[in-house]
């Protein structure tokens, strides 16, 4: 029955889709407004019945209530378009409870005297008007329950959803089913870690102690069951996998955990890993995100030194050469020389060291940082000097 | 760059657009962004959700828009509508109407205003005589026609007048012109030529004309071309002041006072370009402020400083040579001329976007796919070059490109996704951003329209990318592609073409992020989530008003120059700008750009009274302290000051040429009907004829004092049956319930008649019960009264659990016992209105009601006029 009625209302959407798209000159290109442009023009085809017209009417204004913020009038709309549920075209009656659902819902979240009650009521019955919207509409009701901190409630709805079926389970139901599922195991993640705080305050030979952690076991044992069925489908599943921080950081070079990397690898003994690590600090530093990072720039001042001393110029050079045509401009303008050593001395020192070192003693920020003057950075000003005259990979006389 | 702590929860589905099988998980709902997991939260956050702004709304002062400027004095008309486009009529019977472009409709009127044209080429051709074929026996005299004399027949009757050349003149079809009877040489001419005329010009005409107009209506749908907006705001040297940047006053001083009016200043900077603006692009890096301007065929960039106007830098222009095209650049000192061959360009329109990063930057694309970026030290650089589309095939040669948080990184999008492309790396390698499909939960047909980042220089916000299409706006972290980050169903009804966000209010508010669509329509959403948070949507989306809701706020005019400022206001927007908001004034300037060329603003004040981290909602703040939800502004009048300025720019509209030319009377050549007539009647009507003629009037029969009296019309006949005035004296006598029982006996002849008033009795029962309902509060239940915490002693139905074991009857029974229940349940929200009373719409409502246009107004909702309906499903 429901697949008959999935085919007929598939067949209904392609026939009023390739009607539409008869006229345009990109085929694949869908409006939503291209609907009403028609209609100011032909006045052939079978008129629109007043039904219809003002069943439309009323969505109309009703999104415009909820767009202007005025959730008592869009309350007030919503009574009339309620005669959509009984509307004689097949396609539209099957239609109306997810639109009345998505209005309805918005309108009792958003409404200053609305209450929790009101929703549920609402929510109650709507599951039951469009049997096919029952799960979305159980998650979305517990997403509100949980938003409104009832988690046993929550917890109580999303056990109903889990049992409900409804004709041959589609692949959609089982999605929603899993996703269903998995809201339940995180309700009781939460449980448990709320137990285990607990647990942890207690003392280990406590009578009660034994029977919480025996009572936490089968806790995290119910909760992994209902996660896992989730996590087999793929998706974002961040709340239920607490760990997607230590798969996203080789792959994302602006991450801040890539200056830990560096640190590892600058500690590592083959010169494979020193030089990638000298990479890393080079690519972290390429972010506009990241360019005010000063450990970022006192990691690649001492680096660049040591690397410098040991002479791997090779090294410097290579990651150098992408960067020689907008490092400059980039990092080491005029305007951050003045800007950044006027928010930050400390920051505008390492950076001046690497100039120095990249672009030679000639280099406006290098140069702009040496003739200032500061009490506490002096000494250290004049110790880069030294350096920059003595490891610059840049020839003296060569400026920029 | 803190990474989200935790990502909303969502399914990864591959494969294409429209055809998923699972769910949608964003159900449209604007507030499910506000939750957060428990589990997600750090350890410390005792409560599991984050605060939801409830009553933030960026509250416009005025009902609409008022006009920025004195009206752009270049002539404007508005262009196409669909009904000079589609095929009007059409086949009755069919559920829904076809649409078709009437081809026939445009060639017929081609051929009339420009006969020439398409003529005069076959004119031509014709000798000095032409012979008719016929038959042997008749005279030459009858064959043989000369051009001459059919050339003389037809200067008489030009019906546009004497301007077209004679010659033109011959060209035109004589096969059903009106004028062919007058001579009967032209008569056969046209019976002769009509065919072979008609075929040839249909044949030649045809196929470029559908083209054309195919050409037209797709860009009535979707104008293209003015992707980004050719509107700027330049920060100037305070908060308040600033420059607008737009096509045709260029540059234009505009101060913010502290009432938040705009002031302009005199004098406005121009810069000479040819050919229209299309895209105005500014970025502020390293404390530079640069401008880059696309037309057609030049882009070129200023560098503005905080004093004085704006310094050019540099032009680009697009020439197209004889073999391919190659490109030119110059530095405007004109000293050293660059010439550069990039292979073959087909270059019409190519966005451009100034870089965030590096001063001086700019990222052109071109129609075929190629994407070049402009820097001041290696100049042009071709960076990316694929013809083809990035996801699946699409035949738009539309391409956009742009920068990332990497500056060396730039995106590169076109209708079926974004990719972002590393212009360090091996050409052609990079990864896909954005794909229309599965991964975003796209619609079927859906195109991405525009694409911007959304990333501010320097500071370390979430490097975020906005997609826009026609359906839904989609925000993307470059980080973690494909999967957005947060989706919303727009609902604008024209194509999204313009995006900016601004910086927030004060520090820990939402952003405002605008949203312009082509027709005028503008939204506004709050996003908020920086660093560890992800972006989300602060509050539910609100609505500004558009230029045409001003239009209450003009002077009543005489209907021709209504319609002309209507359709000035109608205008599509082709910009969007705004002065963002600062710490001292949380205010927004809002400006909009028309086609015509007319510049408004739209100030908006920052209402968000119970602020962030309000009591959470379960604990609903009691009634008192939260006055300012409950009283929005009155936004529904209009100031004085706000009538003048219009009414100023009205009057100064009205004193610009107008835009249609002047009729003028045809000509014709009267010497023949009056010759005829002069035999046959007096002498004093034949001189009023002439007189009348000669003025190009209507002669009407008042003039000639023959009017013959008119027959007064039949007056509508009173049958003894008239049923109204028979329940109208039954009324008087309060006698109608009787006289309708009596009636409805007499009546119920077929069962369905009798059926139907009754459904409708009941279903307008459900309605009424429940207006009475809403009229007496606190008379009987507890249930009505102010206090919704009551709501449990409601008389509550059964809960009814579906099963399968129902049968149909009793299925349908139990839908529409809940049905009513529910409609019962919505009307329990009006119970808590303060004023007891019929549900009246406010006066903003009747006033955006008096604004809409005639055809939206027609349909009337339920309340007054009952819908004629179709029972079925058991009611």
């Amino acid at each position: 029955m429901s697949k008959f009625r999935d085919e007929l209302t598939r067949l209904a959407v392609a026939e009023r889709d390739k009607r539409e798209g008869s006229v345009l000159s990109n085929p694949g290109m869908h409006f939503p407004w291209l609907q009403e442009r028609i209609e100011t023009v032909v006045t052939g085809g079978k008129k629109k019945r007043d039904f219809t017209q003002t069943t439309s009417v009323c969505l109309s204004f009703i999104q415009e209530a909820l767009l202007k913020h005025r959730w008592q009038q869009a309350a007030d709309y919503m009574h009339s378009y309620l005669q959509t549920l009984e509307d004689s075209d097949t396609f539209k009656r099957q239609a109306a409870p997810e639109i009345i659902w998505k209005l309805g819902s918005e309108i009792l979240f958003y409404h200053p005297k609305s209450n929790v009650e009101t929703f549920n009521n609402f929510a109650d019955r709507m599951k039951n008007i469009g049997v096919l919207n029952y799960l979305k509409i159980s998650l979305q009701h517990a997403l509100y329950l949980l938003h409104h901190g009832m988690l046993e409630d929550a917890n109580r709805n999303l056990t109903d959803a889990e049992a409900w079926r409804y004709g041959e389970k589609s692949s959609s139901q089982e999605v929603l089913i899993n996703l269903v599922q998995a809201y339940k195991g995180l309700l009781q993640y939460y449980t448990w870690s709320k137990k285990k705080k607990e647990l942890s305050e207690l003392d280990e030979d406590d009578y009660a102690y034994t029977a919480k952690s025996q009572n936490m076991l089968s806790q995290s044992c119910k909760t992994s069951a209902s996660i896992s069925a989730l996590l087999k489908t793929p998706g974002v599943w961040d709340p239920f996998v607490k760990s997607y921080v230590e798969i996203l950081h080789g792959i994302v070079p602006s991450h801040p955990l890539m200056l830990e990397f560096h640190m590892m690898l600058r500690k590592s003994e083959t010169e494979e890993h020193q030089k990638l690590g000298l990479g890393v600090l080079f690519e972290f530093l390429d972010f506009a995100g990241c360019t005010k990072n000063i450990t970022a720039w006192k990691y690649l001042a001492k680096y660049l030194k040591q690397t410098l001393m040991e002479s791997h110029p090779a090294w410097v050079e290579e990651e150098w050469k992408s960067r020689r045509n907008w490092w400059p401009a980039f990092h080491f303008s005029f305007f951050w020389a003045k800007s950044d050593w006027k928010a930050d001395a400390d920051l505008a020192y390492e950076k001046a060291f690497v100039a120095g070192i990249l672009l030679g003693k000639g280099c406006r920020y290098f140069r702009y940082i040496l003739k200032q003057d500061h009490k506490t950075l002096k000494k250290k000003i004049k110790r880069m000097k030294k350096s920059v005259k003595k490891y610059s990979i840049v020839n003296p006389g060569v400026r920029t | 760059m803190d990474f989200p702590r935790s990502l909303r929860p969502s399914l990864f589905m591959t494969g294409p657009l429209g055809m998923t099988d699972g769910p949608d998980l964003s159900f449209m709902c604007s507030w499910r962004d506000a939750l957060t997991m428990p589990g997600s939260q750090p350890p410390n956050c005792e409560d599991p959700t984050v605060p939801l702004v409830r009553n933030l709304l960026w509250e416009p002062t005025t009902p609409g828009p008022l006009p920025l400027l004195p009206p752009d004095p270049d002539p404007w008309e508005p262009g196409m509508t669909p009904q000079d486009l589609l095929f009007r009529g059409g086949h009755r019977y069919q559920f829904r109407p076809q649409v078709g472009l009437d081809v026939t409709e445009q060639l017929s009127r081609f051929l009339w205003d420009h006969g020439d044209i398409a003529f005069a080429p076959l004119g031509r051709l014709m000798l000095e005589n032409f012979r008719l074929e016929g038959n042997k026996g008749y005279s030459k005299k009858m064959t043989i026609v000369s051009v001459k004399r059919l050339l003389q027949d037809l200067g008489g009757h030009q019906p546009w007048g004497q301007v077209a050349s004679e010659k033109a003149a011959m060209d035109r079809p004589g096969w059903w012109c009106p004028w062919a009877f007058l001579s009967r040489r032209l008569r056969r001419f046209s019976i002769l030529g009509g065919p072979v005329l008609s075929r040839s010009v249909s044949m030649l005409l045809g196929r470029l004309l559908h083209e054309e107009l195919a050409l037209r209506w797709e860009q009535l749908l979707l104008d293209e071309a003015f992707t980004g907006g050719a509107l700027a705001w330049l920060p100037g040297r305070t908060a308040r002041v600033g420059q607008l940047v737009y096509p045709s006053g260029d540059f234009q001083e505009v101060s913010v006072n502290s009432g938040g009016n705009p002031r302009v200043f005199e004098d406005p900077g121009h810069i000479q370009l040819r050919g229209p603006v299309r895209q105005v692009v500014t970025s502020t890096v390293q404390g530079e402020t640069l401008l880059a301007v696309r037309s057609d065929y030049h882009c070129a960039m200023w560098k503005t400083d905080k004093q004085g106007p704006p310094a050019p830098l540099k032009v680009l222009q697009v020439e197209k040579g004889a073999t391919g095209v190659s490109l030119r650049c110059w530095p405007l000192d004109k000293d050293k001329v660059l010439e550069e061959g990039l292979g073959c360009w087909i270059l019409t329109q190519h966005p451009v976007s100034c870089s965030p990063h590096l001063p001086g930057e700019m990222a052109i694309c071109s129609r075929s796919g190629t994407v070049c970026l402009w820097t001041p030290q290696d100049g042009l650089q071709l960076v990316y070059k694929d013809p083809e589309t990035l996801v699946f095939r699409d035949p738009s040669p539309w391409r956009w490109a742009d920068f990332t948080a990497h500056p060396r990184v730039l995106t590169v999008g076109d209708r079926t996704g974004v990719k972002m492309v590393d212009i360090q790396g091996p050409p052609g390698c990079g990864l896909l951003l954005f794909r229309a499909g599965a991964e975003a939960a796209c619609q079927k047909g859906e195109r991405v329209l525009l694409a911007q980042y959304l990333g501010q220089p320097g500071t370390a916000c979430t490097p975020l990318h906005l997609i826009c299409t026609q359906f839904s706006i989609y925000l993307m972290d470059e980080r973690l592609p494909l999967v957005p980050m947060l989706k919303w169903d727009h609902g604008l009804q024209s194509s999204p073409l313009f995006a900016r966000l601004l910086p927030p209010a004060s520090p820990g508010f939402p952003r405002p992020l605008l949203l312009g669509g082509q027709g005028g329509q503008l939204q506004l959403l709050h996003i908020t989530g920086e660093g560890p948070s992800m972006p989300q949507l602060a509050g539910p989306p609100q609505s500004l008003p558009s230029v045409v809701d001003s239009l209450s706020a003009f002077p009543p005019l005489e209907p021709r120059r209504q319609q002309q400022l209507q359709e000035r206001l109608e205008a599509p927007v082709i910009g969007l700008a705004a002065a963002p908001p600062c710490a001292s004034v949380p205010a927004l300037l809002l400006f909009q750009l028309s086609a015509a060329g007319d510049v408004f603003y739209q100030h908006l004040r920052l209402r968000s009274a119970s602020g962030l981290g309000e009591g959470s909602p379960d604990h609903p703040a009691p009634e008192g302290p939260a006055p300012k939800a409950t009283a929005p502004m009155d936004q529904s009048s209009w100031t004085p000051q706000a009538s003048a300025r219009c009414s100023r720019w009205a009057e100064a509209l009205m004193e610009l040429s107008p835009t249609c030319p002047v009729w003028a009377a045809p000509t014709f050549s009267h010497r023949r009907f009056l010759g005829h007539m002069e035999q046959q009647k007096s002498q004093p009507m034949s001189q009023k004829l002439r007189a009348a003629m000669a003025k190009g009037q209507l002669l009407r029969p008042e003039d000639l004092g023959t009017l013959p009296r008119a027959e007064p019309p039949p007056a509508p006949q009173c049958s003894q049956q008239d049923e109204l005035t028979e329940r109208l004296a039954e009324s008087w006598e309060n006698g109608v319930a009787a006289w309708w029982k009596g009636h409805r006996g007499q009546t119920s002849g077929s069962q369905t008649q009798t059926k139907r008033p009754k459904r409708r009795t009941q279903l307008s029962s459900t309605f009424s019960s429940l207006t009475s309902y809403l009229d007496i509060p606190d008379t009987s239940s507890p249930s009505c009264s102010q206090n919704l915490s009551t709501s449990e002693a409601r008389p509550q139905p059964p809960r009814t659990q579906p099963s399968q074991e129902l049968t149909q009857e009793l299925w349908t029974e139990s839908v529409q016992r809940e049905r009513q229940q529910t409609l019962q349940d919505m009307a329990k929200l009006p119970l808590q209105k303060d004023t007891p009373g019929p549900v009246a719409t406010p006066p903003s409502q009747a006033s955006s009601l008096r604004a809409m246009p005639l055809r939206r107004q027609a349909p009337v909702l339920s309340g007054s006029h009952p819908p004629r309906k179709k029972s079925r499903m058991g009611f």
